[in-house]
């Protein structure tokens, strides 16, 4: 869709919300923000107010040999959860409209605007940003308790309660569809099954909470975003999800995110929850991040193969080789430790 | 003066020069005329032809690696095409075991995967520090 088409569609849209919270009465600098290989990212202001649309441009379950929506929540459902979380301390966007997929725009919603970087490049190096990444890693712990406290029973039909059994059946199923390209994917499953912990319970996981999908002022965290990927599992898994090599971006030496340390991230995580995460048991799900990441790898490639996608996400396949690596290392480390 | 010391010019163009070629156009001519998104994935692009240039030196090694590893663990396959998707239906399947020489087999195989296709990755000096 053009920018013109796009705007026109909002400002038809809009003017029905100017009686509500957001004055306004025209779409103007609507741009669109590089990076994001599944939705699309527009920056817009309506009148004075700064807003970012989050847009799905084509259909998620195009793939003919996968049952499903297999890049998460739809855009409607992923509001919703926003909209859950905006009631507790979590830092996110206001949700201002939802499209569906039927409507002109597109599946797609509108929020507001919160200032704060980023871009990982950015704020993990500069020096202005250096207490900011000191008291980071507690506060996304204590972001993290937050979110797994949201009552299960509020979630959208569509982040049903599961087993890890459930879930590695559904990763098998993946890697056959996908041509059961690489040993180490299906020598990083195997492990991940003998090694699985005793069922725990599910709570509400943010499911993409790391360095990239937060935003970052000069106090820390200001915003929680993309929460597509949200789901229902163990606590911990948030936790070694954001402590996976491939989000750390080069900075290998700080665990949490590439800014932070396991016992600050912890120690916020328990200020809010009342217990105390183990060590072994966030490394555990850093090798199942490693093996996600690969699987999103392998999703990215098939969707090029299915007719969705530009350069970005042909060139995203081969990433799945930083996944591989990763998982080899990990569980070399698993064994040493 | 015998014809052969006149100086003379290369006419041919390899692949790998080709590709060069091209990834200057993209980074000296395309980047700077383009924007937003085009600029982007222009930058993507031109790393999309380091991939290859990576895998045009690489892939023999790679593939000498997994006939051997095809001799040792996958003995009766009638062929050599697909060996890697062979050992994992064969992992999937327990027909074989992630012993220690298997997970060396994979490690030095993922040391070239990797400088195909991201040498940058941080974790690539950690890998090649421990099994290089």
């Amino acid at each position: 869709m053009t920018p013109e088409t796009l705007s026109r569609h909002l400002n038809d849209n809009l003017t029905a919300l100017r009686s509500g919270s957001l004055a306004g009465d025209e779409v103007s600098q609507l741009s669109r923000l590089s990076g994001g290989a599944n939705n699309e990212t527009w920056r817009l202001n309506w009148g004075d107010t700064p807003l970012v649309l989050r847009r799905r441009p084509f259909s998620a379950d195009s793939i003919a040999s996968l049952e499903g929506n297999i890049l998460g929540l739809s855009l409607v459902d992923e509001a919703e959860v926003i909209r859950l979380a905006m009631a507790t301390e979590v830092p996110v966007p206001a949700i201002h409209a939802v499209f569906d997929a039927d409507h002109p725009i597109g599946e797609a919603f509108l929020m507001g605007f919160i200032p704060g970087e980023s871009i990982p490049q950015r704020w993990l190096a500069d020096d202005a940003f250096e207490a900011a990444r000191a008291s980071l890693a507690f506060q996304c712990g204590e972001a993290l308790a937050g979110i797994h406290a949201i009552d299960c029973t509020q979630l959208p039909e569509s982040i049903r309660p599961t087993t890890l059994d459930n879930r590695f059946a559904a990763a098998q199923k993946r890697l056959h569809a996908f041509g059961d390209i690489s040993p180490v994917m299906q020598f990083g499953l195997n492990w991940l099954i003998d090694g699985a912990p005793d069922n725990a319970p599910c709570v509400l996981l943010h499911g993409d909470f790391r360095t990239g999908n937060l935003l970052i002022n000069d106090k820390g965290l200001a915003g929680v975003l993309d929460w597509e990927l949200a789901h229902q599992g163990p606590a911990e898994e948030d936790l070694g999800y954001l402590c996976a090599n491939v989000w750390r971006f080069g900075h290998l030496d700080r665990p949490v995110g590439g800014f932070g340390h396991y016992d600050d991230l912890i120690a916020g995580y328990a200020s809010i929850a009342g217990w105390t995460p183990e060590l072994r048991s966030i490394r555990y799900w850093e090798i199942f991040a490693a093996f996600s990441w690969g699987l999103v790898c392998q999703t990215m490639g098939a969707l090029w193969h299915s007719g969705n996608g530009d350069v970005e996400r042909a060139a995203v396949s081969r990433r799945r080789s930083e996944a591989e690596l990763d998982i080899l290392l990990l569980i070399e480390e698993w064994d040493d430790e | 003066m015998s014809e052969e010391s006149d100086p003379t010019t290369q006419s041919d163009v390899t692949s790998a020069e080709l590709l060069g070629a091209v990834k200057r156009f993209l980074m000296e001519d395309v980047l700077p005329a383009v924007s937003g998104r085009d600029q982007f994935n222009a930058r993507i692009a031109a790393n999309v032809l380091g991939i290859i240039e990576r895998e045009q030196v690489l892939n023999p090694a790679l593939q000498a690696l997994d006939r051997k590893a095809a001799q040792k663990w996958l003995s009766d396959r009638e062929s050599t095409e697909d060996i890697p998707q062979q050992l994992a239906r064969a992992l999937a399947a327990k027909s074989i075991s992630a012993d220690p020489n298997f997970i060396e087999y994979l490690k030095t195989r993922q040391l070239l995967v990797a400088a195909i296709n991201n040498p940058r990755y941080a974790s690539r000096a950690v890998a090649e520090a421990r099994w290089g």
